[in-house]
Parts: structure tokens; C-alpha cells; sequence
């Protein structure tokens, strides 16, 4: 029985945390209040669905208990803060509507704010996370390796500036709505190439970001279901993560050419398609997921349809690393040598990107110019960010070295 | 002559002390200012972390987190003044307790500014912005140089015409903006800033703005807007925003 009301409670919290946050942020204004009051309704869900069953509406019980508290929270402050949040609340004890449909659904207000580009973006992902996912300043911390303190300072501060700048709690005006929005996916999608880095075995007690971006990714196809950005983000976000099982083997980060493609998540890459359009024009993110679903489909590395790889990138702005993934599918299109001019004329601009260091070593070798490719492989070895990523160049160098 | 006063203050340093040690007193300075009809306007702004900046090059609106230009001493406050002179600008500036912890920058008003006129109550909903008004000001300078060069070589003055046309773009700004801007008005180049500070106690004047930046405060505007997204459509359509750049800082009322 225990178990029961404790399962409900933590299902209860996955679907029903932002929605209750966003909820009570749009009630009294406070941001603060709205998270302590949210995490003490759930708290006393524990024993109290324990008792009476979990109610028909789970949400809406939530709401109920949370106002409650901040209601009396308010009433002890004596602050002008306070009255005023009180006011905007109403100081009648009037209940949350009893059914989870009748409560309107303020997440969008919610992550237009936390994702407003006048907040530094490390503080855009965290209140997102914590406002939105539930995740506490500890498990922020852990997921960007920063101590809590650290992330409860970051996340304090990023409070006080709504606060202070008067950053609205809204969902912006259509004029404001293209950069807007782009900027909210540019949110979702960091947060979910961090998760996906930091799942390479280095530390296991971090928590899974990518798992909650493409949750919020979910929630916000629903929400915006007119923007095809947004499904696209998604598609993108399923399809990396469908070769999730098959990119860490024994604590080591796997190359795509190498993974066992069995591993795939057929499921993931099915979803991931369905929500892609046929017809162009397609957007940036749209055009990455298909990218990805190129590599999903091939069956085998030799199967990959490179040449139509080296389409979808010229499709995307010409960025520096955009220019140097399209001499890479060229090269496999193409051979190396059709790609070497490409990559050499990014020499000024990736200097410093082990990326380009790896490249190059990569097509030098191809062309049998070992001793070009074993100096870039050094200079990529020097440039890259991670243990693992060293490690597999080393092997590589090692590997030219020894034929 | 009416000049700003620039407050710059470091948020991490422990303030300095007056010259007897005793901290200088702020309300002090306020009363007698105010009472000497020294001071016109002023207010304390929020930390450098409550700064948003914002840019419009090519028309393709761009926000950011923090001020213009990261300095170790911020734009914490301002002051308008209107004294006889510089000197008594520097005295005036000297006595504020900002000199025991951070520095003045002195800057004239370019002529004809009206006394702004700041009603003491924010209305419901509203919020106030000081908007500075930011850029590169060693082009506009050499520009003013050579102009002026190009008059003593008698060559055609610029025609009143375009002299219209070049007032447009911030006349419109300023008709756009409307309620939602209190008052502004732009300030002369940088080369004629004074900066004072206290050294060990005794007040120190130097020539020149509190940090030598790329770009410099040109002017400022004061806003009154609902929140900040209605500020920032006010300051990204100022004309200068396409070469230079807004920083928004809202005020601790």
C-alpha cells in the first residue's frame, strides 16, 4: 500500500510538476512560493493518498494543497511583496478547481520565460530544469558539474533578475514569436546534447538532462502543434537518441561506423520519422533529424547514403562546423580527396575545434599521407575536451603508427 | 551646464571610506543637493546581473544577458546636475559618497536640455528603465573632425535639409516610443568625461570615462514600460541599436 501511494506520488510528480509550478506562478507571481508550496503539496501527498486513495484528480488536489500553503505563508509575511501577491491571488480561501481538465495549462507562459534571452543561457537551462522538470539545485549541479550551492546561487540570481528586469510571464506576441520560439528549442536542445554527452560513462550519478529535454520536447509539441520547428526538434532529439544503447561500450564512447545498429531503438527512429513533413522547406532542426534518420536507416556503415548526407548540410547556414560535417559526408560520397580543399579552407576558422584536427587526419590517412595524419591526430589529441574522445584518437594514432 | 553623473561601482569590493574614515552619508548629500536645486533627477539602478543588452544589426534583433561592455567598475546609479561649471561639478560629485567606494564619471549634456521632469510615483504596472544609449563614439568623433575641418577649408556647409533628414530616424523613435519614455537626451563626446574618485581619502580627478571601452555611453533615456519585452521593443528600434548597442537597466524604486 505504501508503495502504491509512494508510486502514484512519483508519477504524480513526473506528469504533474510543471504544470503545478506554472499554475501557481500565474496565481501569486512568486516564483519562490509557487516551487516551495509545489514541493510541499507533493510531500504531503505521501501519507495523505496513503490514507484516502489517490484522488480522481490528482492535479487539481495538488493545486488545492499547494495555494493553501502559500496562502498562510503569505498571510505571516508583512511585507508589501507579499499583499500584493495575496491580492493577485485572491484572499479568499476559494478552491482550485476540482477537476485536472478545468485547470489551465500555464507551462507555455513558463518556459517563454525561463528560456527569455535577457537570462544567461546557463540559468535558462537550469530554471528549466527546476522549474519545469522538478529537478532540485542538487541534481542540476550534478548534471553540470557544479557544487548546489553553485546552481542555488545561479538559480537565485536568475529569479531575482524576473523579478527586478520585469521579465513577463507570458507567451509573446506573434511579432516576438519566430525568435522566441528558436530560442526556447535552442534551450531544449543544449540541455539535451549535454545529457547525451555527459552519458558516456565518465559519471554515472548524473541525472539524465536528455531524457527530460525530449520529455519537455513532448509536452511542447502538444502545445505548440502549429510549429513545425518544434516537431522537428523532436524528431531530431529521437533519432540521436534511438543509437543511444549502442554509444558507450565498456565506459567508451563508440563510433558511429562501429556500433552495433542492432542495439537501435527501432521504436524511437519509427516515432522520430512520423513526425518529420514530407515536403520542404524545412527547417534547421528538421533538417538535422533527417540527417540523423539517413545514418538510422543504413543498416550497415557502407549503406549510409552520404551523397544525400552532403544535400541536407547545404541546406543548413553555411557555419564553419556545418562546412566541415559536409566535407566529411563529401569524402564518404565522394573520396577524400574531393573533401581535402573544403576542410583546408576551415583551417583559419576551427583552428582550435579538435574536430577539424581529427578530420583532416582522418582524409590525410585516407590519401595514404600517414605522417600529415598522425601530426593533426597530435594536435586534435592536445584539443579535445573529454578522457574518452582522447582516448579513441590515441588509439587511432597508435593504429597509424603501428601499419 | 547640466551634466550626468555616472555612478561606477565594483559589486564585489568593500566600499572605501570618506577622508575621517567615517562612511560619507548619501541622504545627506541628497538634502543639501536637492535643497540647492543642484540635483534634478537620480536613481539607484539594480545589480549588473538585472543588465540586459540589446542589439540590432541589420534589422535582426539580438538580447543578451548583462551590460555593454564588462567592466570591473558598473554603471550602479545616476545623477542629473546642473551647476555653473565643471569645477563645481567636481565638488558637487566629490561629496557623494560613491567617491569612497567607486567612481563619478562627469559628462556634460550636449545644450539646449530641458530639466527633466520625473513624476515621484511609478503608476500600477509600470516599471522605469534607464536605456543607455551606447556606441563607438571614435568614429563619431573623427566624423564631427572632419566636418569641421571641411569648414575652415570653406567648402559647402550641410544644407538645412539634411540636417532634417538626419534628425528623422530618432524623431520617429521618439514619437514610437511615447509614453513609454520619460525623457532623454544625448551627451557630449566622451573626450570631455572627468572622472573622480578618492584616493586615500583625498579626491582624485582624472580626464577621461570610468572605463576606457569600445563603445561609450552617448546619451540615455529614461523608459516607463510594462515589463521588460515592452522595453526592450523600445530600445531595439532606437536608431543606434543597428550600429551600436542598448543597455536596459531596470531601477531600484
Amino acid at each position: 500500500m505504501v508503495h502504491t501511494s509512494h508510486d502514484a506520488v512519483a508519477r504524480s510528480f513526473t506528469e504533474s510538476w510543471g504544470r503545478l509550478v506554472a499554475g501557481l506562478i500565474a496565481w501569486c507571481g512568486d516564483w519562490d512560493l509557487a516551487e516551495e508550496c509545489a514541493a510541499e503539496a507533493f510531500a504531503a501527498a505521501v501519507p495523505a493518498w496513503e490514507t484516502t486513495g489517490v484522488p480522481d484528480s490528482p492535479l487539481a488536489w495538488l493545486t488545492t494543497v499547494a495555494r493553501n500553503r502559500a496562502r498562510d505563508r503569505l498571510r505571516r509575511r508583512t511585507t508589501e511583496d507579499a499583499k500584493l501577491a495575496l491580492a493577485s491571488a485572491g484572499a479568499t480561501d476559494q478552491v482550485a478547481p476540482a477537476d485536472d481538465a478545468d485547470i489551465p495549462d500555464e507551462r507555455l507562459r513558463l518556459i517563454f520565460t525561463c528560456c527569455h534571452p535577457a537570462l544567461p543561457m546557463p540559468a535558462r537551462v537550469a530554471l528549466t530544469l527546476r522549474t519545469l522538470c522538478g529537478l532540485t539545485p542538487a541534481e542540476i549541479g550534478r548534471a553540470f558539474l557544479v557544487t548546489e550551492p553553485t546552481m542555488e546561487k545561479r538559480l537565485v540570481r536568475a529569479r531575482a533578475k524576473i523579478k527586478n528586469a520585469g521579465i513577463p510571464y507570458r507567451v509573446p506576441p506573434p511579432e516576438l514569436w519566430p525568435e522566441r520560439v528558436e530560442g526556447v528549442l535552442g534551450v531544449l536542445y543544449l540541455m539535451f546534447n549535454e545529457g547525451y554527452a555527459a552519458s558516456s560513462g565518465e559519471s554515472l550519478l548524473r541525472v539524465d538532462v536528455s531524457t527530460e529535454a525530449i520529455r519537455l520536447t513532448r509536452s511542447l509539441v502538444d502545445l505548440l502543434p502549429t510549429e513545425p520547428e518544434v516537431r522537428g526538434l523532436l524528431a531530431l532529439l529521437l533519432l540521436t537518441d534511438a543509437r543511444r544503447p549502442a554509444r558507450v561500450r565498456d565506459g567508451r564512447v563508440v563510433p558511429l561506423a562501429e556500433q552495433d545498429r542492432s542495439r537501435w531503438d527501432r521504436g524511437l527512429v519509427l516515432e522520430g520519422t512520423r513526425l518529420l513533413d514530407d515536403d520542404p522547406p524545412w527547417g534547421p532542426y528538421a533538417v538535422q533529424a533527417r540527417i540523423a534518420l539517413c545514418h538510422d536507416v543504413a543498416a550497415r556503415p557502407d549503406g549510409t547514403d552520404w551523397a544525400a548526407i552532403a544535400d541536407l548540410y547545404s541546406l543548413l547556414p553555411a557555419t564553419p562546423v556545418i562546412e566541415l560535417n559536409r566535407a566529411v559526408a563529401l569524402s564518404m560520397a565522394h573520396g577524400p580527396e574531393a573533401a581535402l580543399p573544403l576542410v583546408e579552407s576551415l583551417a583559419g576558422d576551427l583552428a582550435g575545434y579538435y574536430l577539424y584536427a581529427a578530420t583532416r587526419a582522418d582524409l590525410c590517412a585516407r590519401l595514404g599521407r600517414t605522417d600529415e595524419a598522425v601530426a593533426a591526430l597530435e594536435t586534435a589529441i592536445a584539443q579535445a575536451p573529454t578522457g574518452a574522445e582522447r582516448r579513441l584518437l590515441r588509439e587511432r594514432r597508435d593504429a597509424l603508427l603501428a601499419r | 551646464m547640466k551634466y550626468l553623473m555616472i555612478h561606477a561601482l565594483d559589486e564585489d569590493a568593500t566600499p572605501r571610506t570618506g577622508s575621517n574614515g567615517e562612511p560619507l552619508e548619501l541622504a545627506a548629500w541628497i538634502e543639501e543637493m536637492e535643497a540647492r536645486g543642484v540635483v534634478l533627477d537620480g536613481a539607484r539602478l539594480h545589480p549588473v546581473s538585472d543588465a540586459t543588452s540589446v542589439r540590432a544589426p541589420n534589422g535582426t534583433v539580438v538580447v543578451t544577458d548583462g551590460p555593454f561592455a564588462e567592466t570591473k567598475e558598473q554603471v550602479a546609479g545616476y545623477d542629473v546636475i546642473d551647476c555653473p561649471d565643471l569645477d563645481s561639478a567636481i565638488a558637487v560629485a566629490a561629496a557623494h559618497p560613491t567617491t569612497g567606494a567607486g567612481s563619478i564619471e562627469l559628462r556634460p549634456f550636449d545644450e539646449g536640455m530641458p530639466d527633466p521632469e520625473v513624476p515621484e510615483s511609478v503608476p500600477d504596472g509600470k516599471r522605469r528603465y534607464l536605456m543607455l544609449v551606447c556606441a563607438d563614439m571614435r568614429r563619431a568623433m573623427a566624423a564631427e573632425l572632419d566636418a569641421t575641418e571641411v569648414h575652415a577649408d570653406s567648402v559647402p556647409e550641410r544644407s538645412s535639409a539634411d540636417d532634417e533628414e538626419e534628425d528623422e530616424p530618432i524623431d520617429r523613435w521618439i514619437a514610437d516610443a511615447g509614453a513609454r519614455r520619460l525623457y532623454g537626451w544625448p551627451l557630449a563626446f566622451p573626450d570631455t568625461a572627468v572622472t573622480v574618485r578618492r584616493v586615500d581619502g583625498e579626491v582624485v580627478t582624472t580626464d577621461g570615462p570610468f572605463a576606457e571601452t569600445k563603445e561609450q555611453i552617448a546619451g540615455y533615456d529614461l523608459l516607463e514600460c510594462t515589463d521588460l519585452d515592452d522595453a526592450l521593443e523600445v530600445a531595439s528600434s532606437h536608431p543606434v541599436a543597428a550600429t551600436g548597442v542598448i543597455e536596459l537597466r531596470p531601477l531600484r524604486l
